[in-house]
């Protein structure tokens, strides 16, 4: 297991490289601008950094799924299901490394902008006023929104595990339509129809199951949880095809 | 060793084997021939556990295959199946990684007789370079059954001698080997038996030294009776 | 080295052993290749091999010693007796060749005695 997890993280290696040197660029551009007092250069550092904390989720997930397609698609598959390895473990090693790679992600870029944050604050005094004026006019519609470290954390790690377990149900419909409709007419359809299903499926009882609850605090933790329930379903739904008719 | 009862593979109507019986003992080498499409590689794939068959049964010492058989069985198919990223030295480590009957001291010795080293980038490689790659990280296991599919392709006649002796090497009484090929007489000297695929089923076995002795036929001859006008290569 | 793919090997092998035998390239008591090492300097089956070296022992050409391995024999005689069997198997060749080509016994000679001057 141990050793499978190593390649998957080998394999998406290169992507990850990608995303982290396009960050520092930006991180640079961000810092020289601020230190130079070039607004333009800074502001342009932190809309490529804000757009990347999303871009760069979303390209680790969709990897993950490009990569998994690859393993079973190409003649790589070789490499991975001649192995005296079960779907199991090989699933549940790309599933591991995208969960550790999608936290590490939000980690980063979530501490990579408070730290952006502050520093903006401490060099443009004007903002941190700025700043308390937002949080308060947001308290001042709903009570219930807080811009605190907490909330926000809460809010990131929600989508996190939203978007772990929208990578899960591609998964699943990238293993059924390898394992069980290859060949067949309306295969490509059919999968991306299932994959649609089960992402509403899951948004669904992500609303349904949070109404109600005061806190949007917890909402976003209840979701968080929820997610991660059903991407543990995906996961042995899957795993499950996998062992009994995958053929590669 | 390794049997199969009836296999039976279909890729939608399609029959790519339909119903082979047939079983490979310890201490042979055998020839498994037949053109293109005749079923050969799905077979050899259900035994290596890469494809499910659609009925019927795969046995290796008795049981069907499974994840324990994977450790016994060597597979190499007919095209590259590397990772991209992968230099010669990270293929014999991800060999090591998942094999235990992987040595890495026997796949840097079959690596000096074909003359590749550790720092190849696996996408530079020659198709022949390949070819002995794949040879030498399958042979570098220490399999009971090996499975070559089509090892000489895209092989100059020297390396196919480098192949020859590796896999008489570690042909042994207590081994299986199975070698398919389309070039027949790359495989008369070293083959003891030969199991003839034809459009999915099982044409013919043969001992090949009982055929010549007996017969005065070669496996050549019999490729050529077998399969009618199909030109064999030389 | 190349086979007649349609005789066999075994028989093929052991010729050219028992060549080597008659002309010294292995003298008697020699000690011959493993069964492994034959395989692999002949490009042939181990069993093959295997076979070859029963033959061998058959016709009294070779001895094995447990866990020394094979040797020429050292029996003169018989390596005298298979010089003549070679030398018997070259002439039938021959003589099976000129009968083919329809030249007869006397005609055989005189080309001999011509090709020798």
């Amino acid at each position: 297991m141990k050793n499978l997890i190593k390649y998957e993280f080998r394999k998406t290696l290169s992507v990850k490289l990608i995303l982290l040197g396009t960050a520092a660029l930006a991180q640079l551009a961000f810092m020289i601008g601020l230190w130079t007092g070039r607004e333009r250069i800074y502001s342009l550092g932190a809309f490529i950094l804000l757009l990347l904390a999303f871009v760069g989720v979303a390209v680790i997930g969709l990897t993950s799924v490009l990569i998994l397609h690859r393993d079973m698609n190409t003649k790589q598959s070789y490499m991975l299901f001649m192995t005296p390895n079960s779907c199991y473990k090989i699933l549940g090693a790309k599933v591991i490394e995208n969960g550790i790679s999608l936290l590490l992600a939000t980690v980063f870029f979530f501490a990579l902008g408070a730290l952006d944050v502050s520093m903006l604050m401490a060099h443009e005094g004007r903002l941190a006023d700025l700043w308390s004026l937002v949080t308060q006019f947001l308290e001042g519609i709903d009570s219930r929104i807080t811009l605190d470290t907490e909330t926000l954390m809460s809010f990131a790690f929600g989508l996190l595990a939203s978007w772990f377990s929208t990578v899960t149900c591609a998964y699943l419909a990238d293993v059924v339509s390898t394992a069980l409709l290859k060949g067949k007419r309306w295969n490509g359809l059919g999968s991306f129809a299932l994959f649609i299903l089960l992402s509403a499926l899951m948004n669904w009882a992500l609303l349904r199951l949070t109404d109600g609850i005061a806190s949007v605090r917890t909402v976003f933790l209840v979701q968080a949880g929820i997610s991660i329930v059903f991407s543990a379903v995906m996961y042995v739904l899957t795993a499950q095809i996998m062992e009994r008719k995958l053929s590669v | 060793m390794l049997e199969s009862r009836n296999i039976v593979k279909k890729f939608g109507s399609k029959a790519a084997v339909d119903g082979i019986t047939v079983r490979f003992e310890p201490g042979h080498v055998y020839a498994m021939l037949g053109p293109n499409g005749s079923g050969k590689t799905t077979w050899m794939k259900m035994a290596a556990g890469l494809i499910k068959p659609t009925a019927g049964e795969m046995l290796f010492g008795g049981r069907p295959v499974d994840l324990e058989s994977r450790k016994e069985i060597a597979y190499m198919s007919t095209e590259p199946y590397f990772y991209a990223w992968m230099t010669v030295k990270d293929v014999g480590k991800y060999y090591a990684d998942f094999f235990p009957d992987f040595s890495y001291d026997r796949y840097l010795r079959l690596l000096e007789r074909m003359e590749l080293t550790e720092g190849l980038k696996t996408p530079e490689l020659s198709s022949g370079m390949m070819a002995k790659l794949k040879i030498a990280v399958t042979l570098a296991r220490d399999a009971k059954v090996w499975m070559l599919d089509e090892p000489f392709n895209g092989i100059d006649l020297l390396a196919r001698d480098e192949i020859r002796r590796s896999i008489l090497e570690f042909a042994a009484d207590d081994r299986v080997l199975i070698l398919s090929s389309h070039l027949v007489e790359e495989m008369e000297a070293i083959a003891d038996r030969a199991v003839f695929i034809k459009e999915g089923r099982l044409a013919e076995e043969d001992d090949l030294e009982e055929l010549r002795d007996s017969r005065g036929v070669s496996m050549a001859d019999r490729y050529r009776a077998i399969y009618g006008r199909v030109e064999v290569e030389a | 080295m190349q086979y007649d793919p349609n005789s066999p090997i075994w028989l093929q092998v052991m010729t050219v052993l028992e060549t080597d035998i008659v002309t010294g390239k292995r003298p008697p008591g020699d000690k011959l290749p493993g069964g492994r090492d034959l395989a692999i300097a002949f490009s042939i089956n181990p069993n093959t091999a295997v076979r070859v070296y029963q033959e061998l022992e058959k016709q009294g050409l070779c001895e094995t010693r447990r866990g020394l391995g094979t040797f020429v024999t050292e029996d003169a005689e018989r390596i005298a007796a298979l010089r003549k069997e070679l030398a018997l198997r070259a002439v039938r060749q021959f003589s099976d060749r000129m009968r083919l080509l329809g030249i007869s016994r006397e005609g055989a000679v005189t080309l001999i005695r011509e090709q020798e001057e």
